[in-house]
């Protein structure tokens, strides 16, 4: 398998025809290979989160294709839809989104709970992807008694669980402190890099996207600028992003 | 301005003012039905012959007070929920904290006030339906009964402008105290747990021996009616703390075994279901033990009404041996016997002189008589046949009942045929027939009584057939039927839309949670089916806790009711009917608010 997203000619457009339309994607093309660690960067309204949503198939485009592990998204029905965001994508949330009354251990099970997975198969899961991302002794905790960068963690390690192909993250570390969203995205690199997992993340924030390999900047729908970082520093890299940021608004 | 988008906030939010609206009209059209009896105190002194009845009246209108207050509060914190992020914005733009206080005081106000009127109406409407319905389905004789009542309308309209006042009051003082930041947050505060395993064993231990020592207590006055007086409290003391403990922690630890049991909880979303309903639990322990003695009670109320039924059935049955006694049936009435269906017919024939009655005993001979008899200590009746009638005293009797009142009163002498022939007097026939169920051909029956009455006037007031004992006690106990029918069902509605709000109340918090399990990829039919499977419990547990309660419960009637437990099977059906209506609805209503 080449490609892991492979994104061509999509337009959204909102609104029935007739009425005033608004375009909020257009003609966007691009793709992430396996293991890619890929940032997608915009200000509010520049069509990113639309772009996510039909990626992780919440939304669906108004024209174009989406093929994700070889499979194109936009034809899915319903439960196929379902289907295919269990078993193929991972999520994590800007405000975590994890069940209050569920413990971190089964926030973390749910999604190979929601498969039907063999139950002995799920605790040598959990407690893996747990020892990993060093949840092992908060797994019996609820959210309400964890830490914001505890709580994305467990959230991290709900959308990796289960292996899926590619873990989409809507600004990961929006609501986190400095310290917290420094050792997520480390955490989050770390497994890029280990066990091959592609990784795609859509932030506004400079120091989140210098810790991708390429960065996608969108704005008003449509993408301009790729950014590679190829062998610069993470410094530099953040450097570079700036710059960028300066100059594409114009 | 701020009014202007106070009420453009409401219409935004349609659906959910439906819900509180149907709700609080719910609540008082209730309320209006069960005192429309309740205050009637003609229709209640004329319709029971206890003299408990009013008091029974007055103890069911606290407890419906009370409920109505509960529910009522529900529903303000469900309005409250959903209007105070707006009103926090409110704030945050400058509205002045009095100002805003007094807006959700004049809303509270004006939303119990429409429902309040709508309600009543509805009330009116309803209590004419359901008194028709239960006139007609259980053929009972109610006297002073009308659908509209002024003094019933007077006292819902002051309840409920008194405890709207209230509750305006309360939500414009709480929404001043509270802060900005906490209206506009409210949604994402945190969940509180908590962990107590030994208090929960404790808890779970004594709960189940109060609720023994409750259906002791019940079986044991019931048994000893001396011991009622006590017995009563005793057992209400008893069953409530039983049923609050029982709740509290009993049912948390079945769910916690079930947790625990990962074949069970570890497959799609069944953990989840099983921790929201832990976590409900917790919260619910108050409303869910109150919905279960109002279960027990409204459903007690329906089956000891039907109960009464049976015992028209017993006594009747008890009077006559015949269903149907008629003196020389001319053409029509014999078209009439024809109707039934028969399943023994005797045909009897006398002859008097004035003073004395005469039979000619190989009748008898020939068509054994069938009697009645009552055992007094037992109050059961005991049915007999017998061919020779000069040796029993309760066949003579029967017999003597059949004739035309006139010669009642003669004395009756049995002859030989010879004898009989040598009387010179004009002969009168007697038809009796026992029909295979006095109740099937109940109608056809009332039909001939009454062109018997129509060609002798006479039997009127003397009446004698089984039909005239029927009306006698139908009557009678018509009326405490009545009572028990429309209590329970006044009760059930009650609790149930109680249950429904408490339960309505908590789904706008649940949209997130519904949401979040949606975008990791689970199916809306699996989301479905978690939420009906959750509300199912939440209908189940007090449910069957109030039916164990009922069952043991009537142990209180076997020395006042002729077999409390027969046909028990109807009322139960019936309140199971409609309270699975409510659960229906309840989650219908859920789903239209948490699913997209």
């Amino acid at each position: 398998m080449e490609k892991i997203v492979e994104v061509q000619n999509v337009e959204k457009i909102y609104g029935k025809a007739g009425e005033k339309q608004f375009k909020a994607l257009s003609d966007v093309n691009f793709e992430v290979k396996p293991g890619e660690f890929v940032g997608i960067m915009g200000a509010s309204g520049s069509g990113k989160t639309t772009l996510l949503n039909i990626l992780s198939t919440l939304d669906t485009p108004t024209s174009g294709q989406v093929e994700i592990a070889g499979q194109d998204i936009t034809k899915l029905n319903n439960n196929q839809m379902a289907d295919f965001r269990a078993n193929k994508i991972g999520f994590i949330f800007q405000d975590f989104n994890l069940l209050e009354n569920l413990t971190a251990y089964e926030n973390i099970a749910l999604p190979l709970a929601l498969q039907n997975k063999p139950v002995k198969s799920i605790k040598p899961s959990v407690m893996s992807i747990a020892e990993k991302l060093g949840l092992t002794d908060i797994l019996n905790h609820y959210p309400t008694e964890l830490s914001g960068g505890q709580k994305q963690r467990v959230a991290a390690a709900r959308a990796l669980v289960h292996q899926p192909s590619i873990v989409f993250g809507d600004e990961p570390t929006g609501a986190l402190d400095s310290k917290s969203a420094r050792a997520l995205l480390d955490t989050l690199t770390k497994i890029n890099r280990e066990d091959n997992v592609s990784i795609l993340l859509v932030t506004h924030d400079p120091f989140s996207a210098s810790f991708c390999d390429r960065i996608l900047f969108i704005k008003d729908g449509e993408i301009g600028q790729e950014l590679k970082k190829e062998d610069a520093t993470r410094a530099e890299y953040y450097q570079e992003i700036l710059d960028s940021l300066g100059t594409f608004a114009e | 301005m701020l009014n202007k988008l106070a009420l453009s906030g409401i219409k935004h939010r349609m659906r959910d003012y439906t819900v509180l609206f149907s709700g609080l009209m719910i609540a008082s059209a209730i309320f209006y039905m069960f005192m429309s009896l309740a205050t009637n105190q003609a229709f209640l002194s004329s319709n029971s012959p206890a003299a408990a009845t009013s008091f029974i009246f007055g103890f069911g209108i606290v407890l419906l007070a009370i409920i109505t207050i509960v529910y009522v509060n529900y529903a303000n914190t469900f309005l409250l929920s959903m209007r105070q992020k707006e009103y926090g914005m409110f704030m945050m733009l400058g509205a002045k904290s009095s100002k805003i206080s007094r807006m959700i005081f004049i809303e509270t106000f004006a939303i119990g006030a429409i429902s309040t009127i709508i309600g009543t109406l509805i009330g009116i409407v309803a209590t004419g339906f359901v008194s028709r319905w239960l006139i007609g389905m259980l053929d009972m004789q109610v006297k002073h009964f009308s659908s509209f009542y002024l003094p019933a309308l007077i006292w819902t309209f002051v309840f409920f402008i008194v405890i709207f006042m209230f509750s305006a009051i309360r939500n414009s003082v709480s929404l001043r105290r509270t802060k900005v930041l906490t209206l506009l947050n409210r949604d994402s505060q945190p969940v509180k747990i908590k962990r107590n395993g030994v208090l929960k064993a404790v808890q779970a231990v004594l709960g189940l021996i109060l609720l023994a020592i409750g259906y002791f207590t019940m079986w044991f006055s019931g048994n000893n009616p001396g011991a009622i007086y006590l017995g009563i409290p005793v057992a209400l003391v008893t069953i409530v703390g039983g049923t609050y403990l029982t709740i509290n922690s009993f049912v948390t630890a079945v769910i916690l075994m079930l947790k625990r049991r990962v074949n069970y909880s570890q497959k799609g979303l069944n953990n989840f279901t099983l921790s929201q309903l832990s976590f409900r639990i917790n919260d619910y322990t108050k409303i869910l033990s109150m919905v279960s003695i109002m279960f027990a009670l409204a459903l007690g109320a329906i089956t000891v009404g039907l109960g009464f039924n049976n015992q028209i059935d017993n006594v009747v049955n008890g009077q006559n041996y015949y269903d149907v006694q008629v003196t020389n049936p001319d053409a029509a009435q014999q078209k009439r016997l024809k109707d039934l269906n028969i399943d023994k017919k005797v045909v009897y024939n006398y002859k008097t002189d004035g003073k004395k009655v005469y039979y000619r005993t190989s009748e008898f001979k020939k068509q054994p008589i069938g009697y009645s008899q009552i055992n007094v200590k037992t109050m059961q009746s005991k049915l007999g046949t017998t061919s020779d009638i000069k040796k029993n005293s309760n066949a003579q009797y029967e017999l003597m009942n059949t004739r035309l009142p006139e010669t009642r009163g003669m004395q009756t002498e049995f002859v030989s045929d010879q004898d009989y022939n040598a009387i010179n007097s004009k002969e009168t026939s007697t038809v009796l027939i026992k029909t295979n169920s006095f109740k099937d051909n109940l109608s056809e029956i009332k039909a001939i009584s009454k062109a018997e009455i129509k060609s002798y006037p006479a039997l009127k007031n003397a009446g004698g057939d089984k039909y005239s004992a029927y009306t006698l006690i139908n009557g009678f106990f018509s009326g405490l039927e009545f009572m028990g029918f429309f209590l329970g069902i006044a009760f059930l509605a009650m609790l149930a839309s109680c249950l429904m709000f408490k339960i309505l109340s908590g789904a706008n918090g649940d949209v997130k949670r519904y949401n979040m399990l949606y975008k990791i990829g689970t199916k809306q039919k699996m989301l479905r089916a978690t939420i009906n499977k959750e509300i199912a419990v939440l209908f189940a547990v007090p449910a069957i806790l109030g039916i164990i309660h009922v069952l043991i419960g009537l142990q209180l009637f076997v020395k006042l009711l002729y077999k409390p437990y027969m046909n028990i099977e109807i009322p139960f059906a019936i309140f199971i009917v409609l309270y699975l209506g409510y659960y229906f609805l309840t989650r219908y209503l859920y789903k239209k608010i948490v699913l997209k």
